[in-house]
């Protein structure tokens, strides 16, 4: 008897492709050979866009290259900006922009689970978390009129002053307890337990060598979280969020260690910007604006990892050369090394929990 | 042979029709009766599935067709009726159209033999625990024609699953079925449902002693229903829809009411098997000894497999999917010593106890 | 790092503040910086399509040991060494860049279209990429 090993095409219409992805898997029974995953279904030119707009016009598509985590990438733009042009940031500005980064960091992760939970057949945590993020994603319409494309951070400063500060505190008052309510549907199930311990181990190294960032890469033991150096993020009091176990379940823990930490960094926000005085901020004027000649580069961690912009300017209105660089586009390219040898419901466990978000990855 | 009978023969005897005819033609009418009641339970069951769930997730569930969402799953069936039924051009033909008869076919003959009361049953042979069971094990033999003739990877993979599933809690449940069949020293479903009366009220039930069986049974007929979490031949997350992927329209709702029509069976063998079946919990019937009884017998039979039906959702609502390895560990390590262990204990206070 | 060692050893090299630019042999100095200061990450590699015609490739090296960045940029024409056996993440950087610029990379072996059909004509992110009608749509002449 000869035997032929299987080649099965997982998605891009597929349930648990969160979206548009695409693993054309090689399968020996349900055991994975070779995984080759296919991207580019949700591509929509954002690098090339860029060079053919202004600054201000490119600045509310940014939050199209993430949208779970939209305000991430109108901060870089900014960033770039205000770094190319020497604008100095009001220390309110500063903190406003930190709360809503954390806020969305938040929801991004609070939906990871959900999705996670969903890759692993439990349907009703997905709902749970989709409570939980709205009651940010209803903060940052209140803010900004937008639930997922922001277009708050604007060149110099944020469009207008912030406001609704007892949201936030709702928010932070009602989340921990919900979060012990993850803890306990979740974490002490033994299916739950069984499916995520030892699990997609990603080694140190491995990750390294595949540029995992960001909170994979956290859970695997590496110490390294960009916001302790970021100048945003100065005088914050950032907690560390380091595991060593490297499974599914550790990257599951440090996403919800690291909401907590988020929380903890919104309360200090918080605390700063109901002492403040009204805002005083000196915008960019966006007409006509022309970055000087050279190279601009700016990192900032977002919740699928470093998320980088590189601008070249040659003194145009337009960018010469925008380069995005997502956390996400490295860990699609993981799946080739986490998935061979493991077997397909698995396999969908492992991927759900790298929290890759497609519209990331295709950019 | 049974009250309905009687009633139907001296019916045809006032307008003088043979009695052959009568032998005949009788089983028609239990086939429509639960046709009818059929229809009922399943659109309800539905409904109650998806309202529960949305307890359970805080949502609000269908409200928007009917009162309460009660014309939901009508409307979701008509939806299906209209909608077109595609065949795959590479799938078999005949196998592909036969798959959905046979997924509803057996499942109408393994409710003709539940005894819904005392009087209301309408096949009644002496072994009917085991033509139950075959015909409670032969849906899974159309989910693998479903999966084969689909030509569909993600169907092949649920066929495979779900024989490989089937196959190790097959056994189990078997000998845990054996296990009520010793108790009640008949094999018969009406035998064993009498068997559980006792004078204080429930205690009589066999889920008293056989705890450890009435466990086994559930988490069996749970896998056997490929319910969660058990649900890996349809794994929604991985599979896409499991077996029935490529089925459209009227063909996929067949399939869909047959599940749970197959769910609502299973919740009254269960309940028949281990509590007590038809009998009130009360040790006497509320309506006394009028005509009524029997649809109370009924009620009751509905009322225990309702509970057990909420169980089951309630866990759907709660827990992740196993995986496949797991799946067959879980019953090939634990349940079969456990089911086997369970028979010879009940064997044993069977025989202690002078039976 | 110790930009005199490197000098010596690859000759020609430019210091723009945390950026080298080299002329050639782009694989031995990322293996060399690899092997003698601590940078573990490859962050990215960028590609950008200069006036002059050639594309110059920067790669972004990173410690998360010191949290320091360092950036090697070379300019190519068309051709240069993949350096996928170093760090694995170029896999997915080089294919994108194969992509959208036209850059094979020798040892990379499997260089296909990522966000493009596989007919495709032209590079959409060169500077000499023309936008004209006949290109937006599949050409299938060039399917073999």
């Amino acid at each position: 008897m000869t035997t032929t090993t299987l080649k099965l095409n997982l998605g891009p219409q597929h349930p648990s492709t969160h979206g548009v992805l695409r693993l054309i898997l090689e399968l020996d029974g349900e055991k994975i050979l070779s995984c080759e995953p296919d991207i580019g279904y949700l591509h929509r030119g954002m690098e090339k866009m860029a060079e053919q707009m202004s600054y201000i016009q490119y600045l509310p598509t940014v939050d199209r290259v993430d949208y779970l985590a939209g305000f991430f990438y109108s901060e870089l733009l900014c960033r770039i900006v205000e770094g190319a042009l020497c604008v100095e940031l009001p220390e309110k500005v500063r903190v406003i922009r930190v709360m809503l980064l954390e806020l969305n960091r938040m929801a991004s992760h609070i939906l990871w689970i959900g999705m996670f939970l969903m890759d692993l057949g439990a349907t009703s945590p997905f709902f749970y978390t989709f409570r939980e993020r709205e009651m940010i994603l209803r903060y940052f319409e209140r803010i900004s009129g937008q639930r997922m494309m922001y277009n708050y951070f604007v060149f110099g400063g944020v469009r207008r002053d912030i406001n609704f500060l007892e949201d936030v505190e709702e928010i932070l008052s009602i989340l921990p307890s919900k979060l012990d309510d993850y803890e306990k549907l979740i974490e002490e199930n033994p299916i739950f337990i069984k499916r995520v311990v030892n699990k997609g181990v990603l080694e140190k190294e491995t990750a390294l060598n595949y540029a995992i960032t960001g909170v994979n890469l956290r859970a695997s033991g590496v110490d390294y979280d960009y916001r302790k150096q970021d100048y945003l993020y100065k005088g914050f009091d950032i907690g560390k969020v380091i595991l060593r176990e490297k499974d599914s379940m550790a990257r599951y823990r440090a996403r919800i260690l690291e909401i907590k930490e988020s929380m903890k960094i919104v309360r200090q926000a918080l605390d700063y910007l109901k002492k403040s005085s009204p805002l005083e901020q000196k915008l960019v004027n966006p007409i006509n604006l022309k970055l000087p000649e050279g190279d601009y580069y700016a990192d900032i961690e977002a919740p699928r990892g470093i998320a980088s912009c590189f601008v070249r300017s040659t003194g145009e209105k337009e960018p010469y050369r925008l380069k995005w660089r997502t956390g996400s586009y490295y860990s699609v390219n993981l799946l080739r090394k986490l998935l061979v040898g493991e077997y397909l419901n698995d396999a969908i466990a492992i991927a759900g929990s790298l929290d890759i978000i497609l519209p990331e990855v295709d950019k | 042979m049974n009250y309905l009978y009687f009633l139907y023969i001296e019916f045809l005897q006032k307008y003088n029709i043979p009695k052959l005819f009568g032998d005949i033609t009788y089983y028609f009418i239990p086939f429509c009766i639960i046709a009818a009641a059929l229809l009922v339970i399943v659109l309800a069951l539905v409904l109650v599935e998806r309202k529960l769930l949305g307890f359970f997730t805080q949502r609000k569930g269908p409200n928007r067709v009917g009162w309460w969402g009660l014309l939901q799953t009508l409307a979701d069936a008509f939806k299906l009726l209209c909608k077109e039924n595609i065949t795959p051009d590479k799938a078999d033909r005949f196998l592909f159209n036969l798959a959905p008869i046979l997924v509803f076919v057996p499942m109408f003959a393994a409710l003709g033999i539940i005894p819904y009361s005392s009087e209301f049953t309408f096949v009644n042979t002496s072994t009917n625990v085991i033509l139950y069971l075959i015909l409670a094990a032969f849906p899974v033999l159309s989910i693998f024609l479903a999966g084969w003739a689909s030509n569909n990877k993600y169907s092949l993979f649920g066929a495979a699953r779900s024989i490989a599933q089937v196959l190790s809690y097959e056994l189990p449940m078997t000998f845990v079925i054996l296990s009520s069949v010793v108790l009640a020293s008949s094999m018969n479903l009406t035998g064993i449902t009498l068997a559980q009366t006792s004078k204080f009220w429930f205690l009589g039930w066999f889920i008293f002693p056989n705890i450890l069986g009435f466990i086994i049974l559930f988490i069996c007929i749970l896998a056997e229903l490929n319910r969660c979490p058990f649900d890996l031949p349809e794994a929604e997350s991985e599979l896409i829809c499991g077996y029935n992927t490529e089925y459209s329209g009227m063909r996929f709702a067949i399939f869909y009411l047959s599940e749970y029509a197959m769910l609502f069976a299973n919740s009254m063998f269960i309940s028949i098997l281990f509590l007590g079946g038809y009998l009130s919990p009360f040790g006497k019937y509320l309506f006394g000894s009028s005509f009524l009884i029997y649809f109370e017998q009924a009620f009751w039979l509905f009322l225990k497999a309702s509970i057990l039906v909420f169980i089951m959702i309630w866990i759907r609502a709660t827990l992740p999917r196993l995986a496949s390895f797991d799946l067959l560990k879980f019953s090939w390590v634990y349940l079969l010593p456990l089911s086997i262990l369970n028979l010879f204990i009940v064997v044993m206070i069977k025989f202690a106890g002078g039976g | 790092m110790d930009w005199d060692k490197f000098n010596k050893i690859f000759e020609g090299c430019e210091l723009l503040g945390n950026k080298i630019h080299i002329k050639s042999r782009l694989h031995e100095v990322i293996q060399f910086v690899i092997e003698n200061y601590p940078y573990d990450i490859l962050k990215e590699i960028i590609a950008i399509h200069n006036q002059d015609g050639t594309v110059e490739l920067v790669y972004h090296l990173y410690s998360t040991v010191d949290e320091e960045d360092l950036m090697i940029s070379i300019c190519v024409n068309d051709e240069t060494d993949s350096i996928v056996d170093i760090f694995k993440s170029a896999e997915a950087d080089e294919k994108e860049i194969f992509d959208l610029f036209g850059i094979k990379f020798k040892g990379h072996d499997n260089l296909k279209r990522l966000y493009m059909p596989e007919n495709w004509d032209g590079h959409p992110l060169r500077k000499d990429y023309i936008q004209d009608d006949t290109r937006l749509c599949w050409n299938d002449d060039n399917d073999s």
